[in-house]
């Protein structure tokens, strides 16, 4: 008799817990959901080294979301494959040729994988495409490279240093530089040296001008290395040297130009001996443009958040030992 | 149907229990739904009982807000350092407070202090059959007791959260001002420049729906209390469990509704 | 005490009739067709041993409790299909004295007094609330407790602030609720007294649910016996005890031997 209510409530109970379940589990699931439900194909990429991208990671292109990382496996003796998922929508704009690249989103971001390049001449991607690998130098590589250059080069210019202050100095020393043959070849060498490094220089400025402008951006590759310590160390030493250099180098060209107008200096017949002057003048002008360069690099790197704190302590310091002074 | 209507229970006794309490416990709901836009609204009690779950909770979630802004600044400062970042601060302990630790922490307390006390009250009213005598005395118990009560909490909660934050920033303030010179207008200021008004919205959402559940629990279980002084005790010991419960379910499903508005 | 019971009992005028009421909770089987008239001016004793059923019946009368079966007319009204508003007005009609008093322990005994009179009349002055609730209070002898808690009231003080607190709506029936329950025997008496004194000031019917046989000989024109859910014997006191049933007799010799 008084079951049938109960019953009732058992069944109404029963569907409103159902209910509550469905409704929490949908609204925590939809959030995904929407992603499930498009069209997707995959394709896949060779690494040699994918530096700790995850299954999940975002894949983007042209700076837009359009896929995960399905899966990843070795392959082969040491290198990893990729799998990639991406939205169908996307496909038309990535073409066969296309490239992927490790990246990082954000501060302490995520790896994320991105797609770039390609050229409409080439066909859309298709299931199962493998798409090209670019070797991306490491932060710490290209740090590394880096230092040895600067350390070759501020031991150049160092020499050279002493070198042109000899030749301002005195025509007791020119004479012995201009007959002693070990000697004249020597400078030449080196000139021929200088010569070299200082391209080598610019060419190292203008990547280290691109490192810096990526400084003060955001969400680049600076926060690599702000992630890494021992990286940001390196960074600093680098910078450091850098700094030491174009000291040096400004001295060294400041010497060259005050030899350069004694006729009686070596310079002159330096200049004058044909080969060796236009290396010699081209030398010159390299090594000013780089300098230059160099000291704006740094302005650049100085204005940069991450550096800020060691520029400041060296002012710091600097003015202490000024005032010990 | 026949094997349904011979059998006494539909699945067994306590799975029968069970489902029978989960819909008491809905019509209970959809009967304060059903009350609270009737006359009459017992204006004067909703506002006694707002003051009473107000000031109650006041000291507790001052002092409480306050520890942790300084706590949680104190907690963070650590690794903002690590990235010389420590300007950012006040930006993200006011996201912090703002989004999620000031309803939190309010809600929290609320259902120890509030939730706890309202199933008592209603727990003793009941087994001493002070819920009968309104009855036959022509009031609407469920009126003049649950509904006042819930809408009370519902109002209330969400102002007292807006407090603990303020306060909770207050705290962080003080941290923050320890360690290096800051104004306190510069420290709200770069605090709020990150809060947008989705951050407001949602926090109060959050606490007004904390308010609802931590009233309407206390009220469930307390006007369900079994006879006797352990009914009481029970009555105000599951009020405060299963409210707890409720919020942190609450919190996940709103924070996941709020992520979709912030980014579609 | 004779005198007190003077007043008209008419019984032409049936205020409460209840025909095979039956009630259970879950397999619990309390009521098991339950047959009662109550006339106009009459108290009824209801005895009956404890877990009996004895407050459910009258909780169903009010309508705390709604019966399985059965019918339940009180005041020309079917209490079990009443909708809310219309059982209010009926409540309104009805006092109920509970065993346990269930002051509002959070208002002191002027607002418990007060509290159902200004939640169902309208536009009352502070005047008249305070006319009704001094006047209450004269009727149970309590003037001087006003502003106490009930908290700080003996026993029988708050049964009869309980008892006050019912009539300050007027009502027509009266429903006691072990009225007598707890209580030492002087206290007792008054509280007999009281509801003797209650039934001919505001001429009410009243049913007065009791274990307790002295109440139940000096309040109630007629008793009534109620075991396994059924009534065994309706009648005047001595009628139903003079019986030769052996159930009777067992509960009436508990209460007199002790």
């Amino acid at each position: 008799m008084n079951e049938s209510p109960n019953r009732r409530a058992v069944i109404v109970g029963f569907f409103v817990l159902l209910g509550i379940i469905f409704f929490v589990a949908g609204i925590l699931m939809v959030g995904n959901l929407h992603e499930t439900f498009k069209n997707k194909m995959e394709v896949t990429a060779l690494f040699d080294d994918v530096n700790g991208l995850q299954k999940g990671n975002n894949v983007w292109f042209s700076g837009v979301k359009i896929g995960t990382v399905s899966n990843l496996h070795f392959y082969g003796k040491s290198q990893v494959e990729v799998l990639i998922k991406i939205e169908t929508k996307a496909r038309q704009y990535i073409r066969e040729d296309a490239m992927v690249k490790i990246s990082s989103d954000g501060i302490i971001g995520n790896k994320i994988l991105i797609i770039y390049g390609g050229t409409s001449a080439a066909r859309e991607i298709q299931e199962g495409d493998t798409l090209g690998v670019e070797k991306t130098f490491s932060t710490e590589d290209m740090i590394n490279t880096l230092q040895e250059n600067n350390k070759n080069f501020l031991a150049i210019t160092n020499d050279f240093k002493v070198i042109s202050k000899g030749l301002v100095a005195g025509e007791g020393t020119i004479g012995k530089l201009l007959k002693d043959d070990a000697v004249y070849a020597n400078i030449n060498a080196t000139t021929a040296s200088l010569q070299l490094a200082s391209a080598k220089a610019q060419e190292l400025v203008a990547s280290l001008a691109t490192f810096s402008a990526n400084l003060n951006k955001k969400g680049t590759l600076a926060n690599e290395l702000t992630t890494d310590t021992l990286v940001f160390k390196s960074v600093k030493a680098t910078v450091f040297q850098l700094q030491q250099m174009a000291d040096t180098a400004t001295a060294f060209i400041a010497n060259l130009k005050k030899a350069g107008t004694n006729p009686n200096s070596p310079i002159g017949i330096l200049l004058r001996d044909e080969t060796s002057g236009a290396r010699m003048k081209e030398t010159i002008k390299n090594l000013e443009s780089s300098s230059q360069k160099l000291d704006e690099d740094l302005k650049a790197a100085q204005s940069s958040f991450l550096l800020k704190g060691y520029f400041k302590k060296q002012a710091k310091a600097d003015a202490k030992a000024k005032e010990v002074q | 149907m026949a094997i349904f209507t011979n059998r006494k229970y539909l699945f067994s006794k306590g799975i029968d229990q069970y489902f029978t309490g989960v819909q008491r416990a809905y019509s209970f709901v959809s009967l304060f739904f059903k009350e609270a836009f009737k006359r009459p609204f017992h204006l004067r009690e909703v506002i006694n009982q707002s003051f009473e779950v107000g000031l109650k909770s006041l000291p507790l979630i001052t002092l409480t807000g306050f520890i942790v802004g300084v706590v949680f600044t104190k907690q963070s400062r650590p690794s903002l350092e690590d990235f010389g970042a420590t300007s950012w601060l006040p930006s993200l302990i006011g996201i912090a407070i703002v989004r999620a630790l000031g309803p939190l922490v309010t809600a929290l307390i609320c259902a120890g202090k509030v939730g706890s006390s309202i199933g008592a009250e209603l727990g003793s009213m009941k087994v001493t059959e002070q819920i009968d005598a309104m009855e036959v005395s022509a009031i609407n118990p469920f009126k003049y007791l649950v509904v006042t009560r819930v809408l009370a909490t519902t109002i209330t909660i969400p102002v007292l959260s807006l407090f603990c934050s303020f306060v909770g920033l207050f705290g962080s303030y003080v941290n923050v001002r320890s360690e290096e010179a800051s104004s306190l207008i510069s420290f709200y200021q770069s605090a709020f420049s990150t809060i947008s008004f989705l951050d407001i919205f949602t926090s109060v959402t959050k606490a007004t729906v904390y308010g609802f559940t931590i009233g309407i629990v206390g009220a469930y279980k307390g006007f369900n209390a079994i006879q006797g002084t352990r009914g009481v005790g029970k009555a105000a010991n599951q009020a405060v469990v299963l409210s707890m419960f409720l919020i942190f379910l609450e919190e996940l499903v709103i924070v996941q509704i709020s992520n979709w508005i912030r980014y579609f | 005490m004779d005198e007190l019971k003077q007043h008209i009992i008419d019984y032409n005028k049936p205020v409460i009739s209840i025909s095979g009421l039956f009630k259970s909770f879950g397999d619990l089987h309390v009521l098991k067709g339950i047959d009662f008239t109550l006339f106009k001016g009459e108290n009824v004793a209801v005895l009956g041993k404890s877990g009996t059923g004895k407050s459910v019946l009258i909780k169903i009368i009010v309508g705390l409790l709604k019966p399985d079966k059965g019918e339940v007319i009180v005041l020309g009204e079917h209490v079990d299909k009443l909708e809310r508003k219309e059982l209010d007005a009926l409540r309104l009609r009805i006092g109920f004295s509970f065993q346990s008093s269930a002051l509002y322990d959070s208002m002191n005994v002027y607002q418990n007094l007060a509290f159902p009179l200004i939640m169902n009349v309208k536009n009352l002055s502070k005047n008249d609330v305070d006319s009704a609730v001094e006047e209450v209070l004269e009727a149970v002898g309590l003037q001087d407790k006003a502003n106490q808690l009930p908290s700080d009231l003996s026993g029988g003080q708050r049964k009869r602030i309980g008892i006050a607190r019912t009539l300050i709506l007027k009502p027509e029936i009266m429903l006691y609720d072990e009225p007598t329950s707890g209580l030492d025997p002087i206290t007792s008496s008054e509280i007999i007294e009281l509801i003797n004194e209650v039934q001919q000031k505001y001429n009410t019917s009243s049913v007065i649910i009791t274990h307790d046989l002295t109440c139940a000989k000096n309040t109630g024109n007629r008793s009534a016996i109620l075991l396994d859910g059924k009534f065994l014997k309706v009648g005047t006191f001595e009628e139903v005890f003079e019986s030769d049933d052996k159930q009777i007799r067992a509960f009436y010799n508990y209460n007199f031997i002790q």
